[in-house]
């Protein structure tokens, strides 16, 4: 017990994040839908759990808000420590999948929900003019006497944003809320999200599966697998510096050799792959002689060429894609791979045709050696 | 097969549409239909002892109808949290509680209350303070309403939480996540979201309380409610006056079960 209050009395000093996972581990019967979670979020950023269903992103969110209490381990709001505050008391708002908004209640009621919760009671009037303020934050002046029913997909999307971001929370949590909006509408809400943001400079926490959303919106995303935290860090670390071949094929494509290490010299590595090729590489980590290892290559970091020098393939299929081209290349050992190449190119050595038999190189510095799972 | 679909609704409904037909008879018989006239109905109206049993059927309905549904929707939200075999136990109760005949009810009420009357009649005479007359429990409007209210309760608990059960969770989650303690989520989302529900909970109930001859035949005592007043009068001699009652029941019980049908499909409809 004295531990405990200990704990808090530090994290009052010395943490400055916002929210802060510790140690948090979570359980359903014999289920561990999340495993030691260590995450400190900070203020101000916009941070996303990326991973697919089942990982245990949402259950993480869901902690967060408190709807969900942790078997182990410990959640801090503001340095504080919240495990038993129920989400009523938590300074957190969601923005839930399927938006949750009140049947029942007008636009303006639902908005105001939360502002009529709190004790001593806010004016009405300053309830209604904040209900007004955030609507027009959302782009939605002029609704408040709407019916739920009466507004489209993307207008309820709004209309609980605004219902979250009226109360002024500590930490804005979305749940997967593009999920339910069709394509053209999902980017335009991902652009106004993130101008939202900056514009408030509340924290958002973000959970999708959807890869191209995390990335085009975070700050920081933390890719998450089997109720574990695989990697944080910026979407370009992520992309340029992936630590697993789960992250690199999660962020982005990348095609993945499968070889044993043959030699290094500084953070140059040689890898013999299946083929017999040494082709050398990047590792972020230590190596040791005839060690399995997965040699990354992104798509574009691969050249397409008519000379020699490289790993011979023929071209399987072209898809121009106007600045870049698509390329399925087949190597007669290695299998398939995807090369992308620019547009100039293409327009130097012409477009490879399907059937062709091409070369296939690339950098040694862009080659990343990945650790084996 | 058509022809026998209507032959089944004839069979149904031509004793009622008789029933109604002959509440107009101008004549004092009741299978002679000699011209049309409302005067049975004005009788009917007019006759003391049919309008004791109506004030009577209408006292234990409203009563039992109202208790049925504060119970009910309380046990139906209480029972929205319980998972596992308790829950499969009280649903297991609750559907026998409907499925059983009204009679069994009738008698077992009869039985128990009566034991328990007997029981405790001489306890209360004896604590009671000298000089004071005790009270002396018996059967009548009280155990009535009792009675009613007991079965009717697994009505409105069948119905509620069947609109409970359609409801949103994370409507609830939100609610929470706004602020609202458990008590202000339930008063400002679950009841007005499942209050047609318990309305029409409130209206089935009344027209079974209100119709109810079996039960309300074994536990009423001295009490008599319009459909016991309508089965001692039949063993008099059938006349139209029955046949206005009976009617007049028909009426008010078919824009009842109407009402509860159309709040039960309102409620229901998603909002889209």
């Amino acid at each position: 017990m004295e531990s405990v209050q200990y704990a808090t009395k530090t994290d009052l000093v010395s943490g400055n994040a916002i929210a802060e996972l510790r140690g948090v581990t979570k359980r359903y019967g014999s289920v561990l839908a999340a495993s030691d979670l260590d995450l400190a979020i900070e203020p101000g950023e916009f941070l996303s759990f990326l991973g697919p269903s089942g990982c245990g992103k949402t259950t993480a969110l869901r902690m967060l808000a408190g709807f969900e209490t942790p078997t182990e381990g410990q959640v801090l709001l503001d340095g504080e420590v919240v495990n038993d505050v129920d989400a009523h008391h938590r300074p957190v708002n969601m923005v839930f999948q399927q938006y949750a908004l009140f049947p029942h209640m007008t636009v303006a009621q639902n908005i105001g929900y939360g502002l009529r919760q709190i004790r001593p009671r806010i004016p009405k009037e300053q309830i209604n003019e904040r209900v007004g303020k955030a609507l027009a934050t959302v782009r939605l002046a002029g609704f408040e006497d709407r019916r739920i029913w009466e507004m489209s997909g993307g207008q309820q999307q709004r209309v609980a944003l605004a219902r979250a971001i009226v109360n002024e929370p500590k930490l804005l949590l979305l749940d997967e809320p593009m999920a339910a909006l069709d394509r053209k509408l999902r980017k335009e809400m991902q652009i106004e999200l993130q101008d939202l943001q900056r514009e408030l400079g509340i924290t958002f926490v973000l959970v999708t599966h959807d890869q191209e959303e995390a990335l085009s919106m975070s700050d920081r995303i933390c890719i998450m697998r089997d109720g574990r935290i695989v990697q944080i860090g910026s979407p370009q670390e992520l992309y340029d510096t992936p630590k697993s071949r789960y992250v690199a094929d999660f962020v982005g494509t990348s095609n993945f050799f499968d070889g044993k290490v043959v030699g290094y010299q500084g953070d140059l590595v040689s890898v013999r792959l299946s083929d017999g090729t040494v082709v050398e590489a990047r590792s972020l980590h230590q190596v040791a002689d005839g060690q399995d290892a997965c040699v990354s290559v992104r798509p574009e970091q691969m050249r397409l060429s008519r000379e020699e020098g490289g790993l011979p393939v023929h071209v399987h299929n072209r898809i121009f894609l106007g600045e870049h081209t698509e390329y399925l290349v087949t190597h007669a050992i290695l299998g398939e791979f995807l090369v992308l190449s620019p547009r100039q190119t293409e327009m130097n050595d012409g477009p490879f045709n399907a059937g062709e038999s091409l070369t296939v190189s690339w950098d040694a510095g862009t080659a990343l050696v990945l650790e084996q799972e | 097969m058509r022809i026998y679909a209507i032959s089944v609704y004839l069979f149904l409904y031509i004793p009622i549409g008789v029933i109604a037909l002959f509440s107009f008879n101008a004549g004092r018989h009741a299978s002679q239909l000699q011209g049309l006239s409302t005067k049975w109905y004005g009788k009917a109206l007019s006759n003391p002892f049919v309008m004791d049993a109506l004030e009577t059927s209408l006292i234990v309905a409203f009563t039992s109808a109202l208790l049925a549904s504060v119970f009910g929707t309380m046990a139906a939200v209480a029972l929205q949290g319980i998972k596992g075999p308790v829950r499969v136990f009280f649903d297991l109760l609750i559907y026998v509680a409907v499925m059983i005949p009204g009679i069994v009810i009738g008698i077992a009420t009869l039985i128990g209350l009566v034991t328990l009357f007997d029981q405790l009649n001489p306890l209360l005479a004896a604590v009671w303070p000298e000089g004071w007359t005790p009270p002396k429990l018996r059967m009548g409007v009280g155990s009535l309403i009792a009675a009613h209210t007991m079965f009717l309760m697994a009505l409105v608990i069948i119905i509620v939480r069947a609109r409970l059960s359609g409801m949103d969770r994370a409507l609830i989650e939100a609610s929470a996540d706004l602020y609202a303690s458990p008590v202000g989520t339930f008063f400002q989302v679950t009841l007005p979201m499942i209050f047609p529900a318990i309305l029409a909970g409130f209206l089935l109930s009344f027209t079974f309380s209100f119709d109810d001859f079996i039960i309300a035949f074994f536990v009423a005592g001295s009490e008599t409610t319009l459909p016991i007043y309508v089965f001692s009068s039949i063993r008099r001699g059938v006349t139209p006056e029955i046949n206005a009652i009976g009617t007049m029941v028909l009426a008010v019980s078919l824009v009842l079960l109407v009402t509860a049908q159309l709040l039960l499909q309102r409620g229901g409809k998603k909002p889209k």
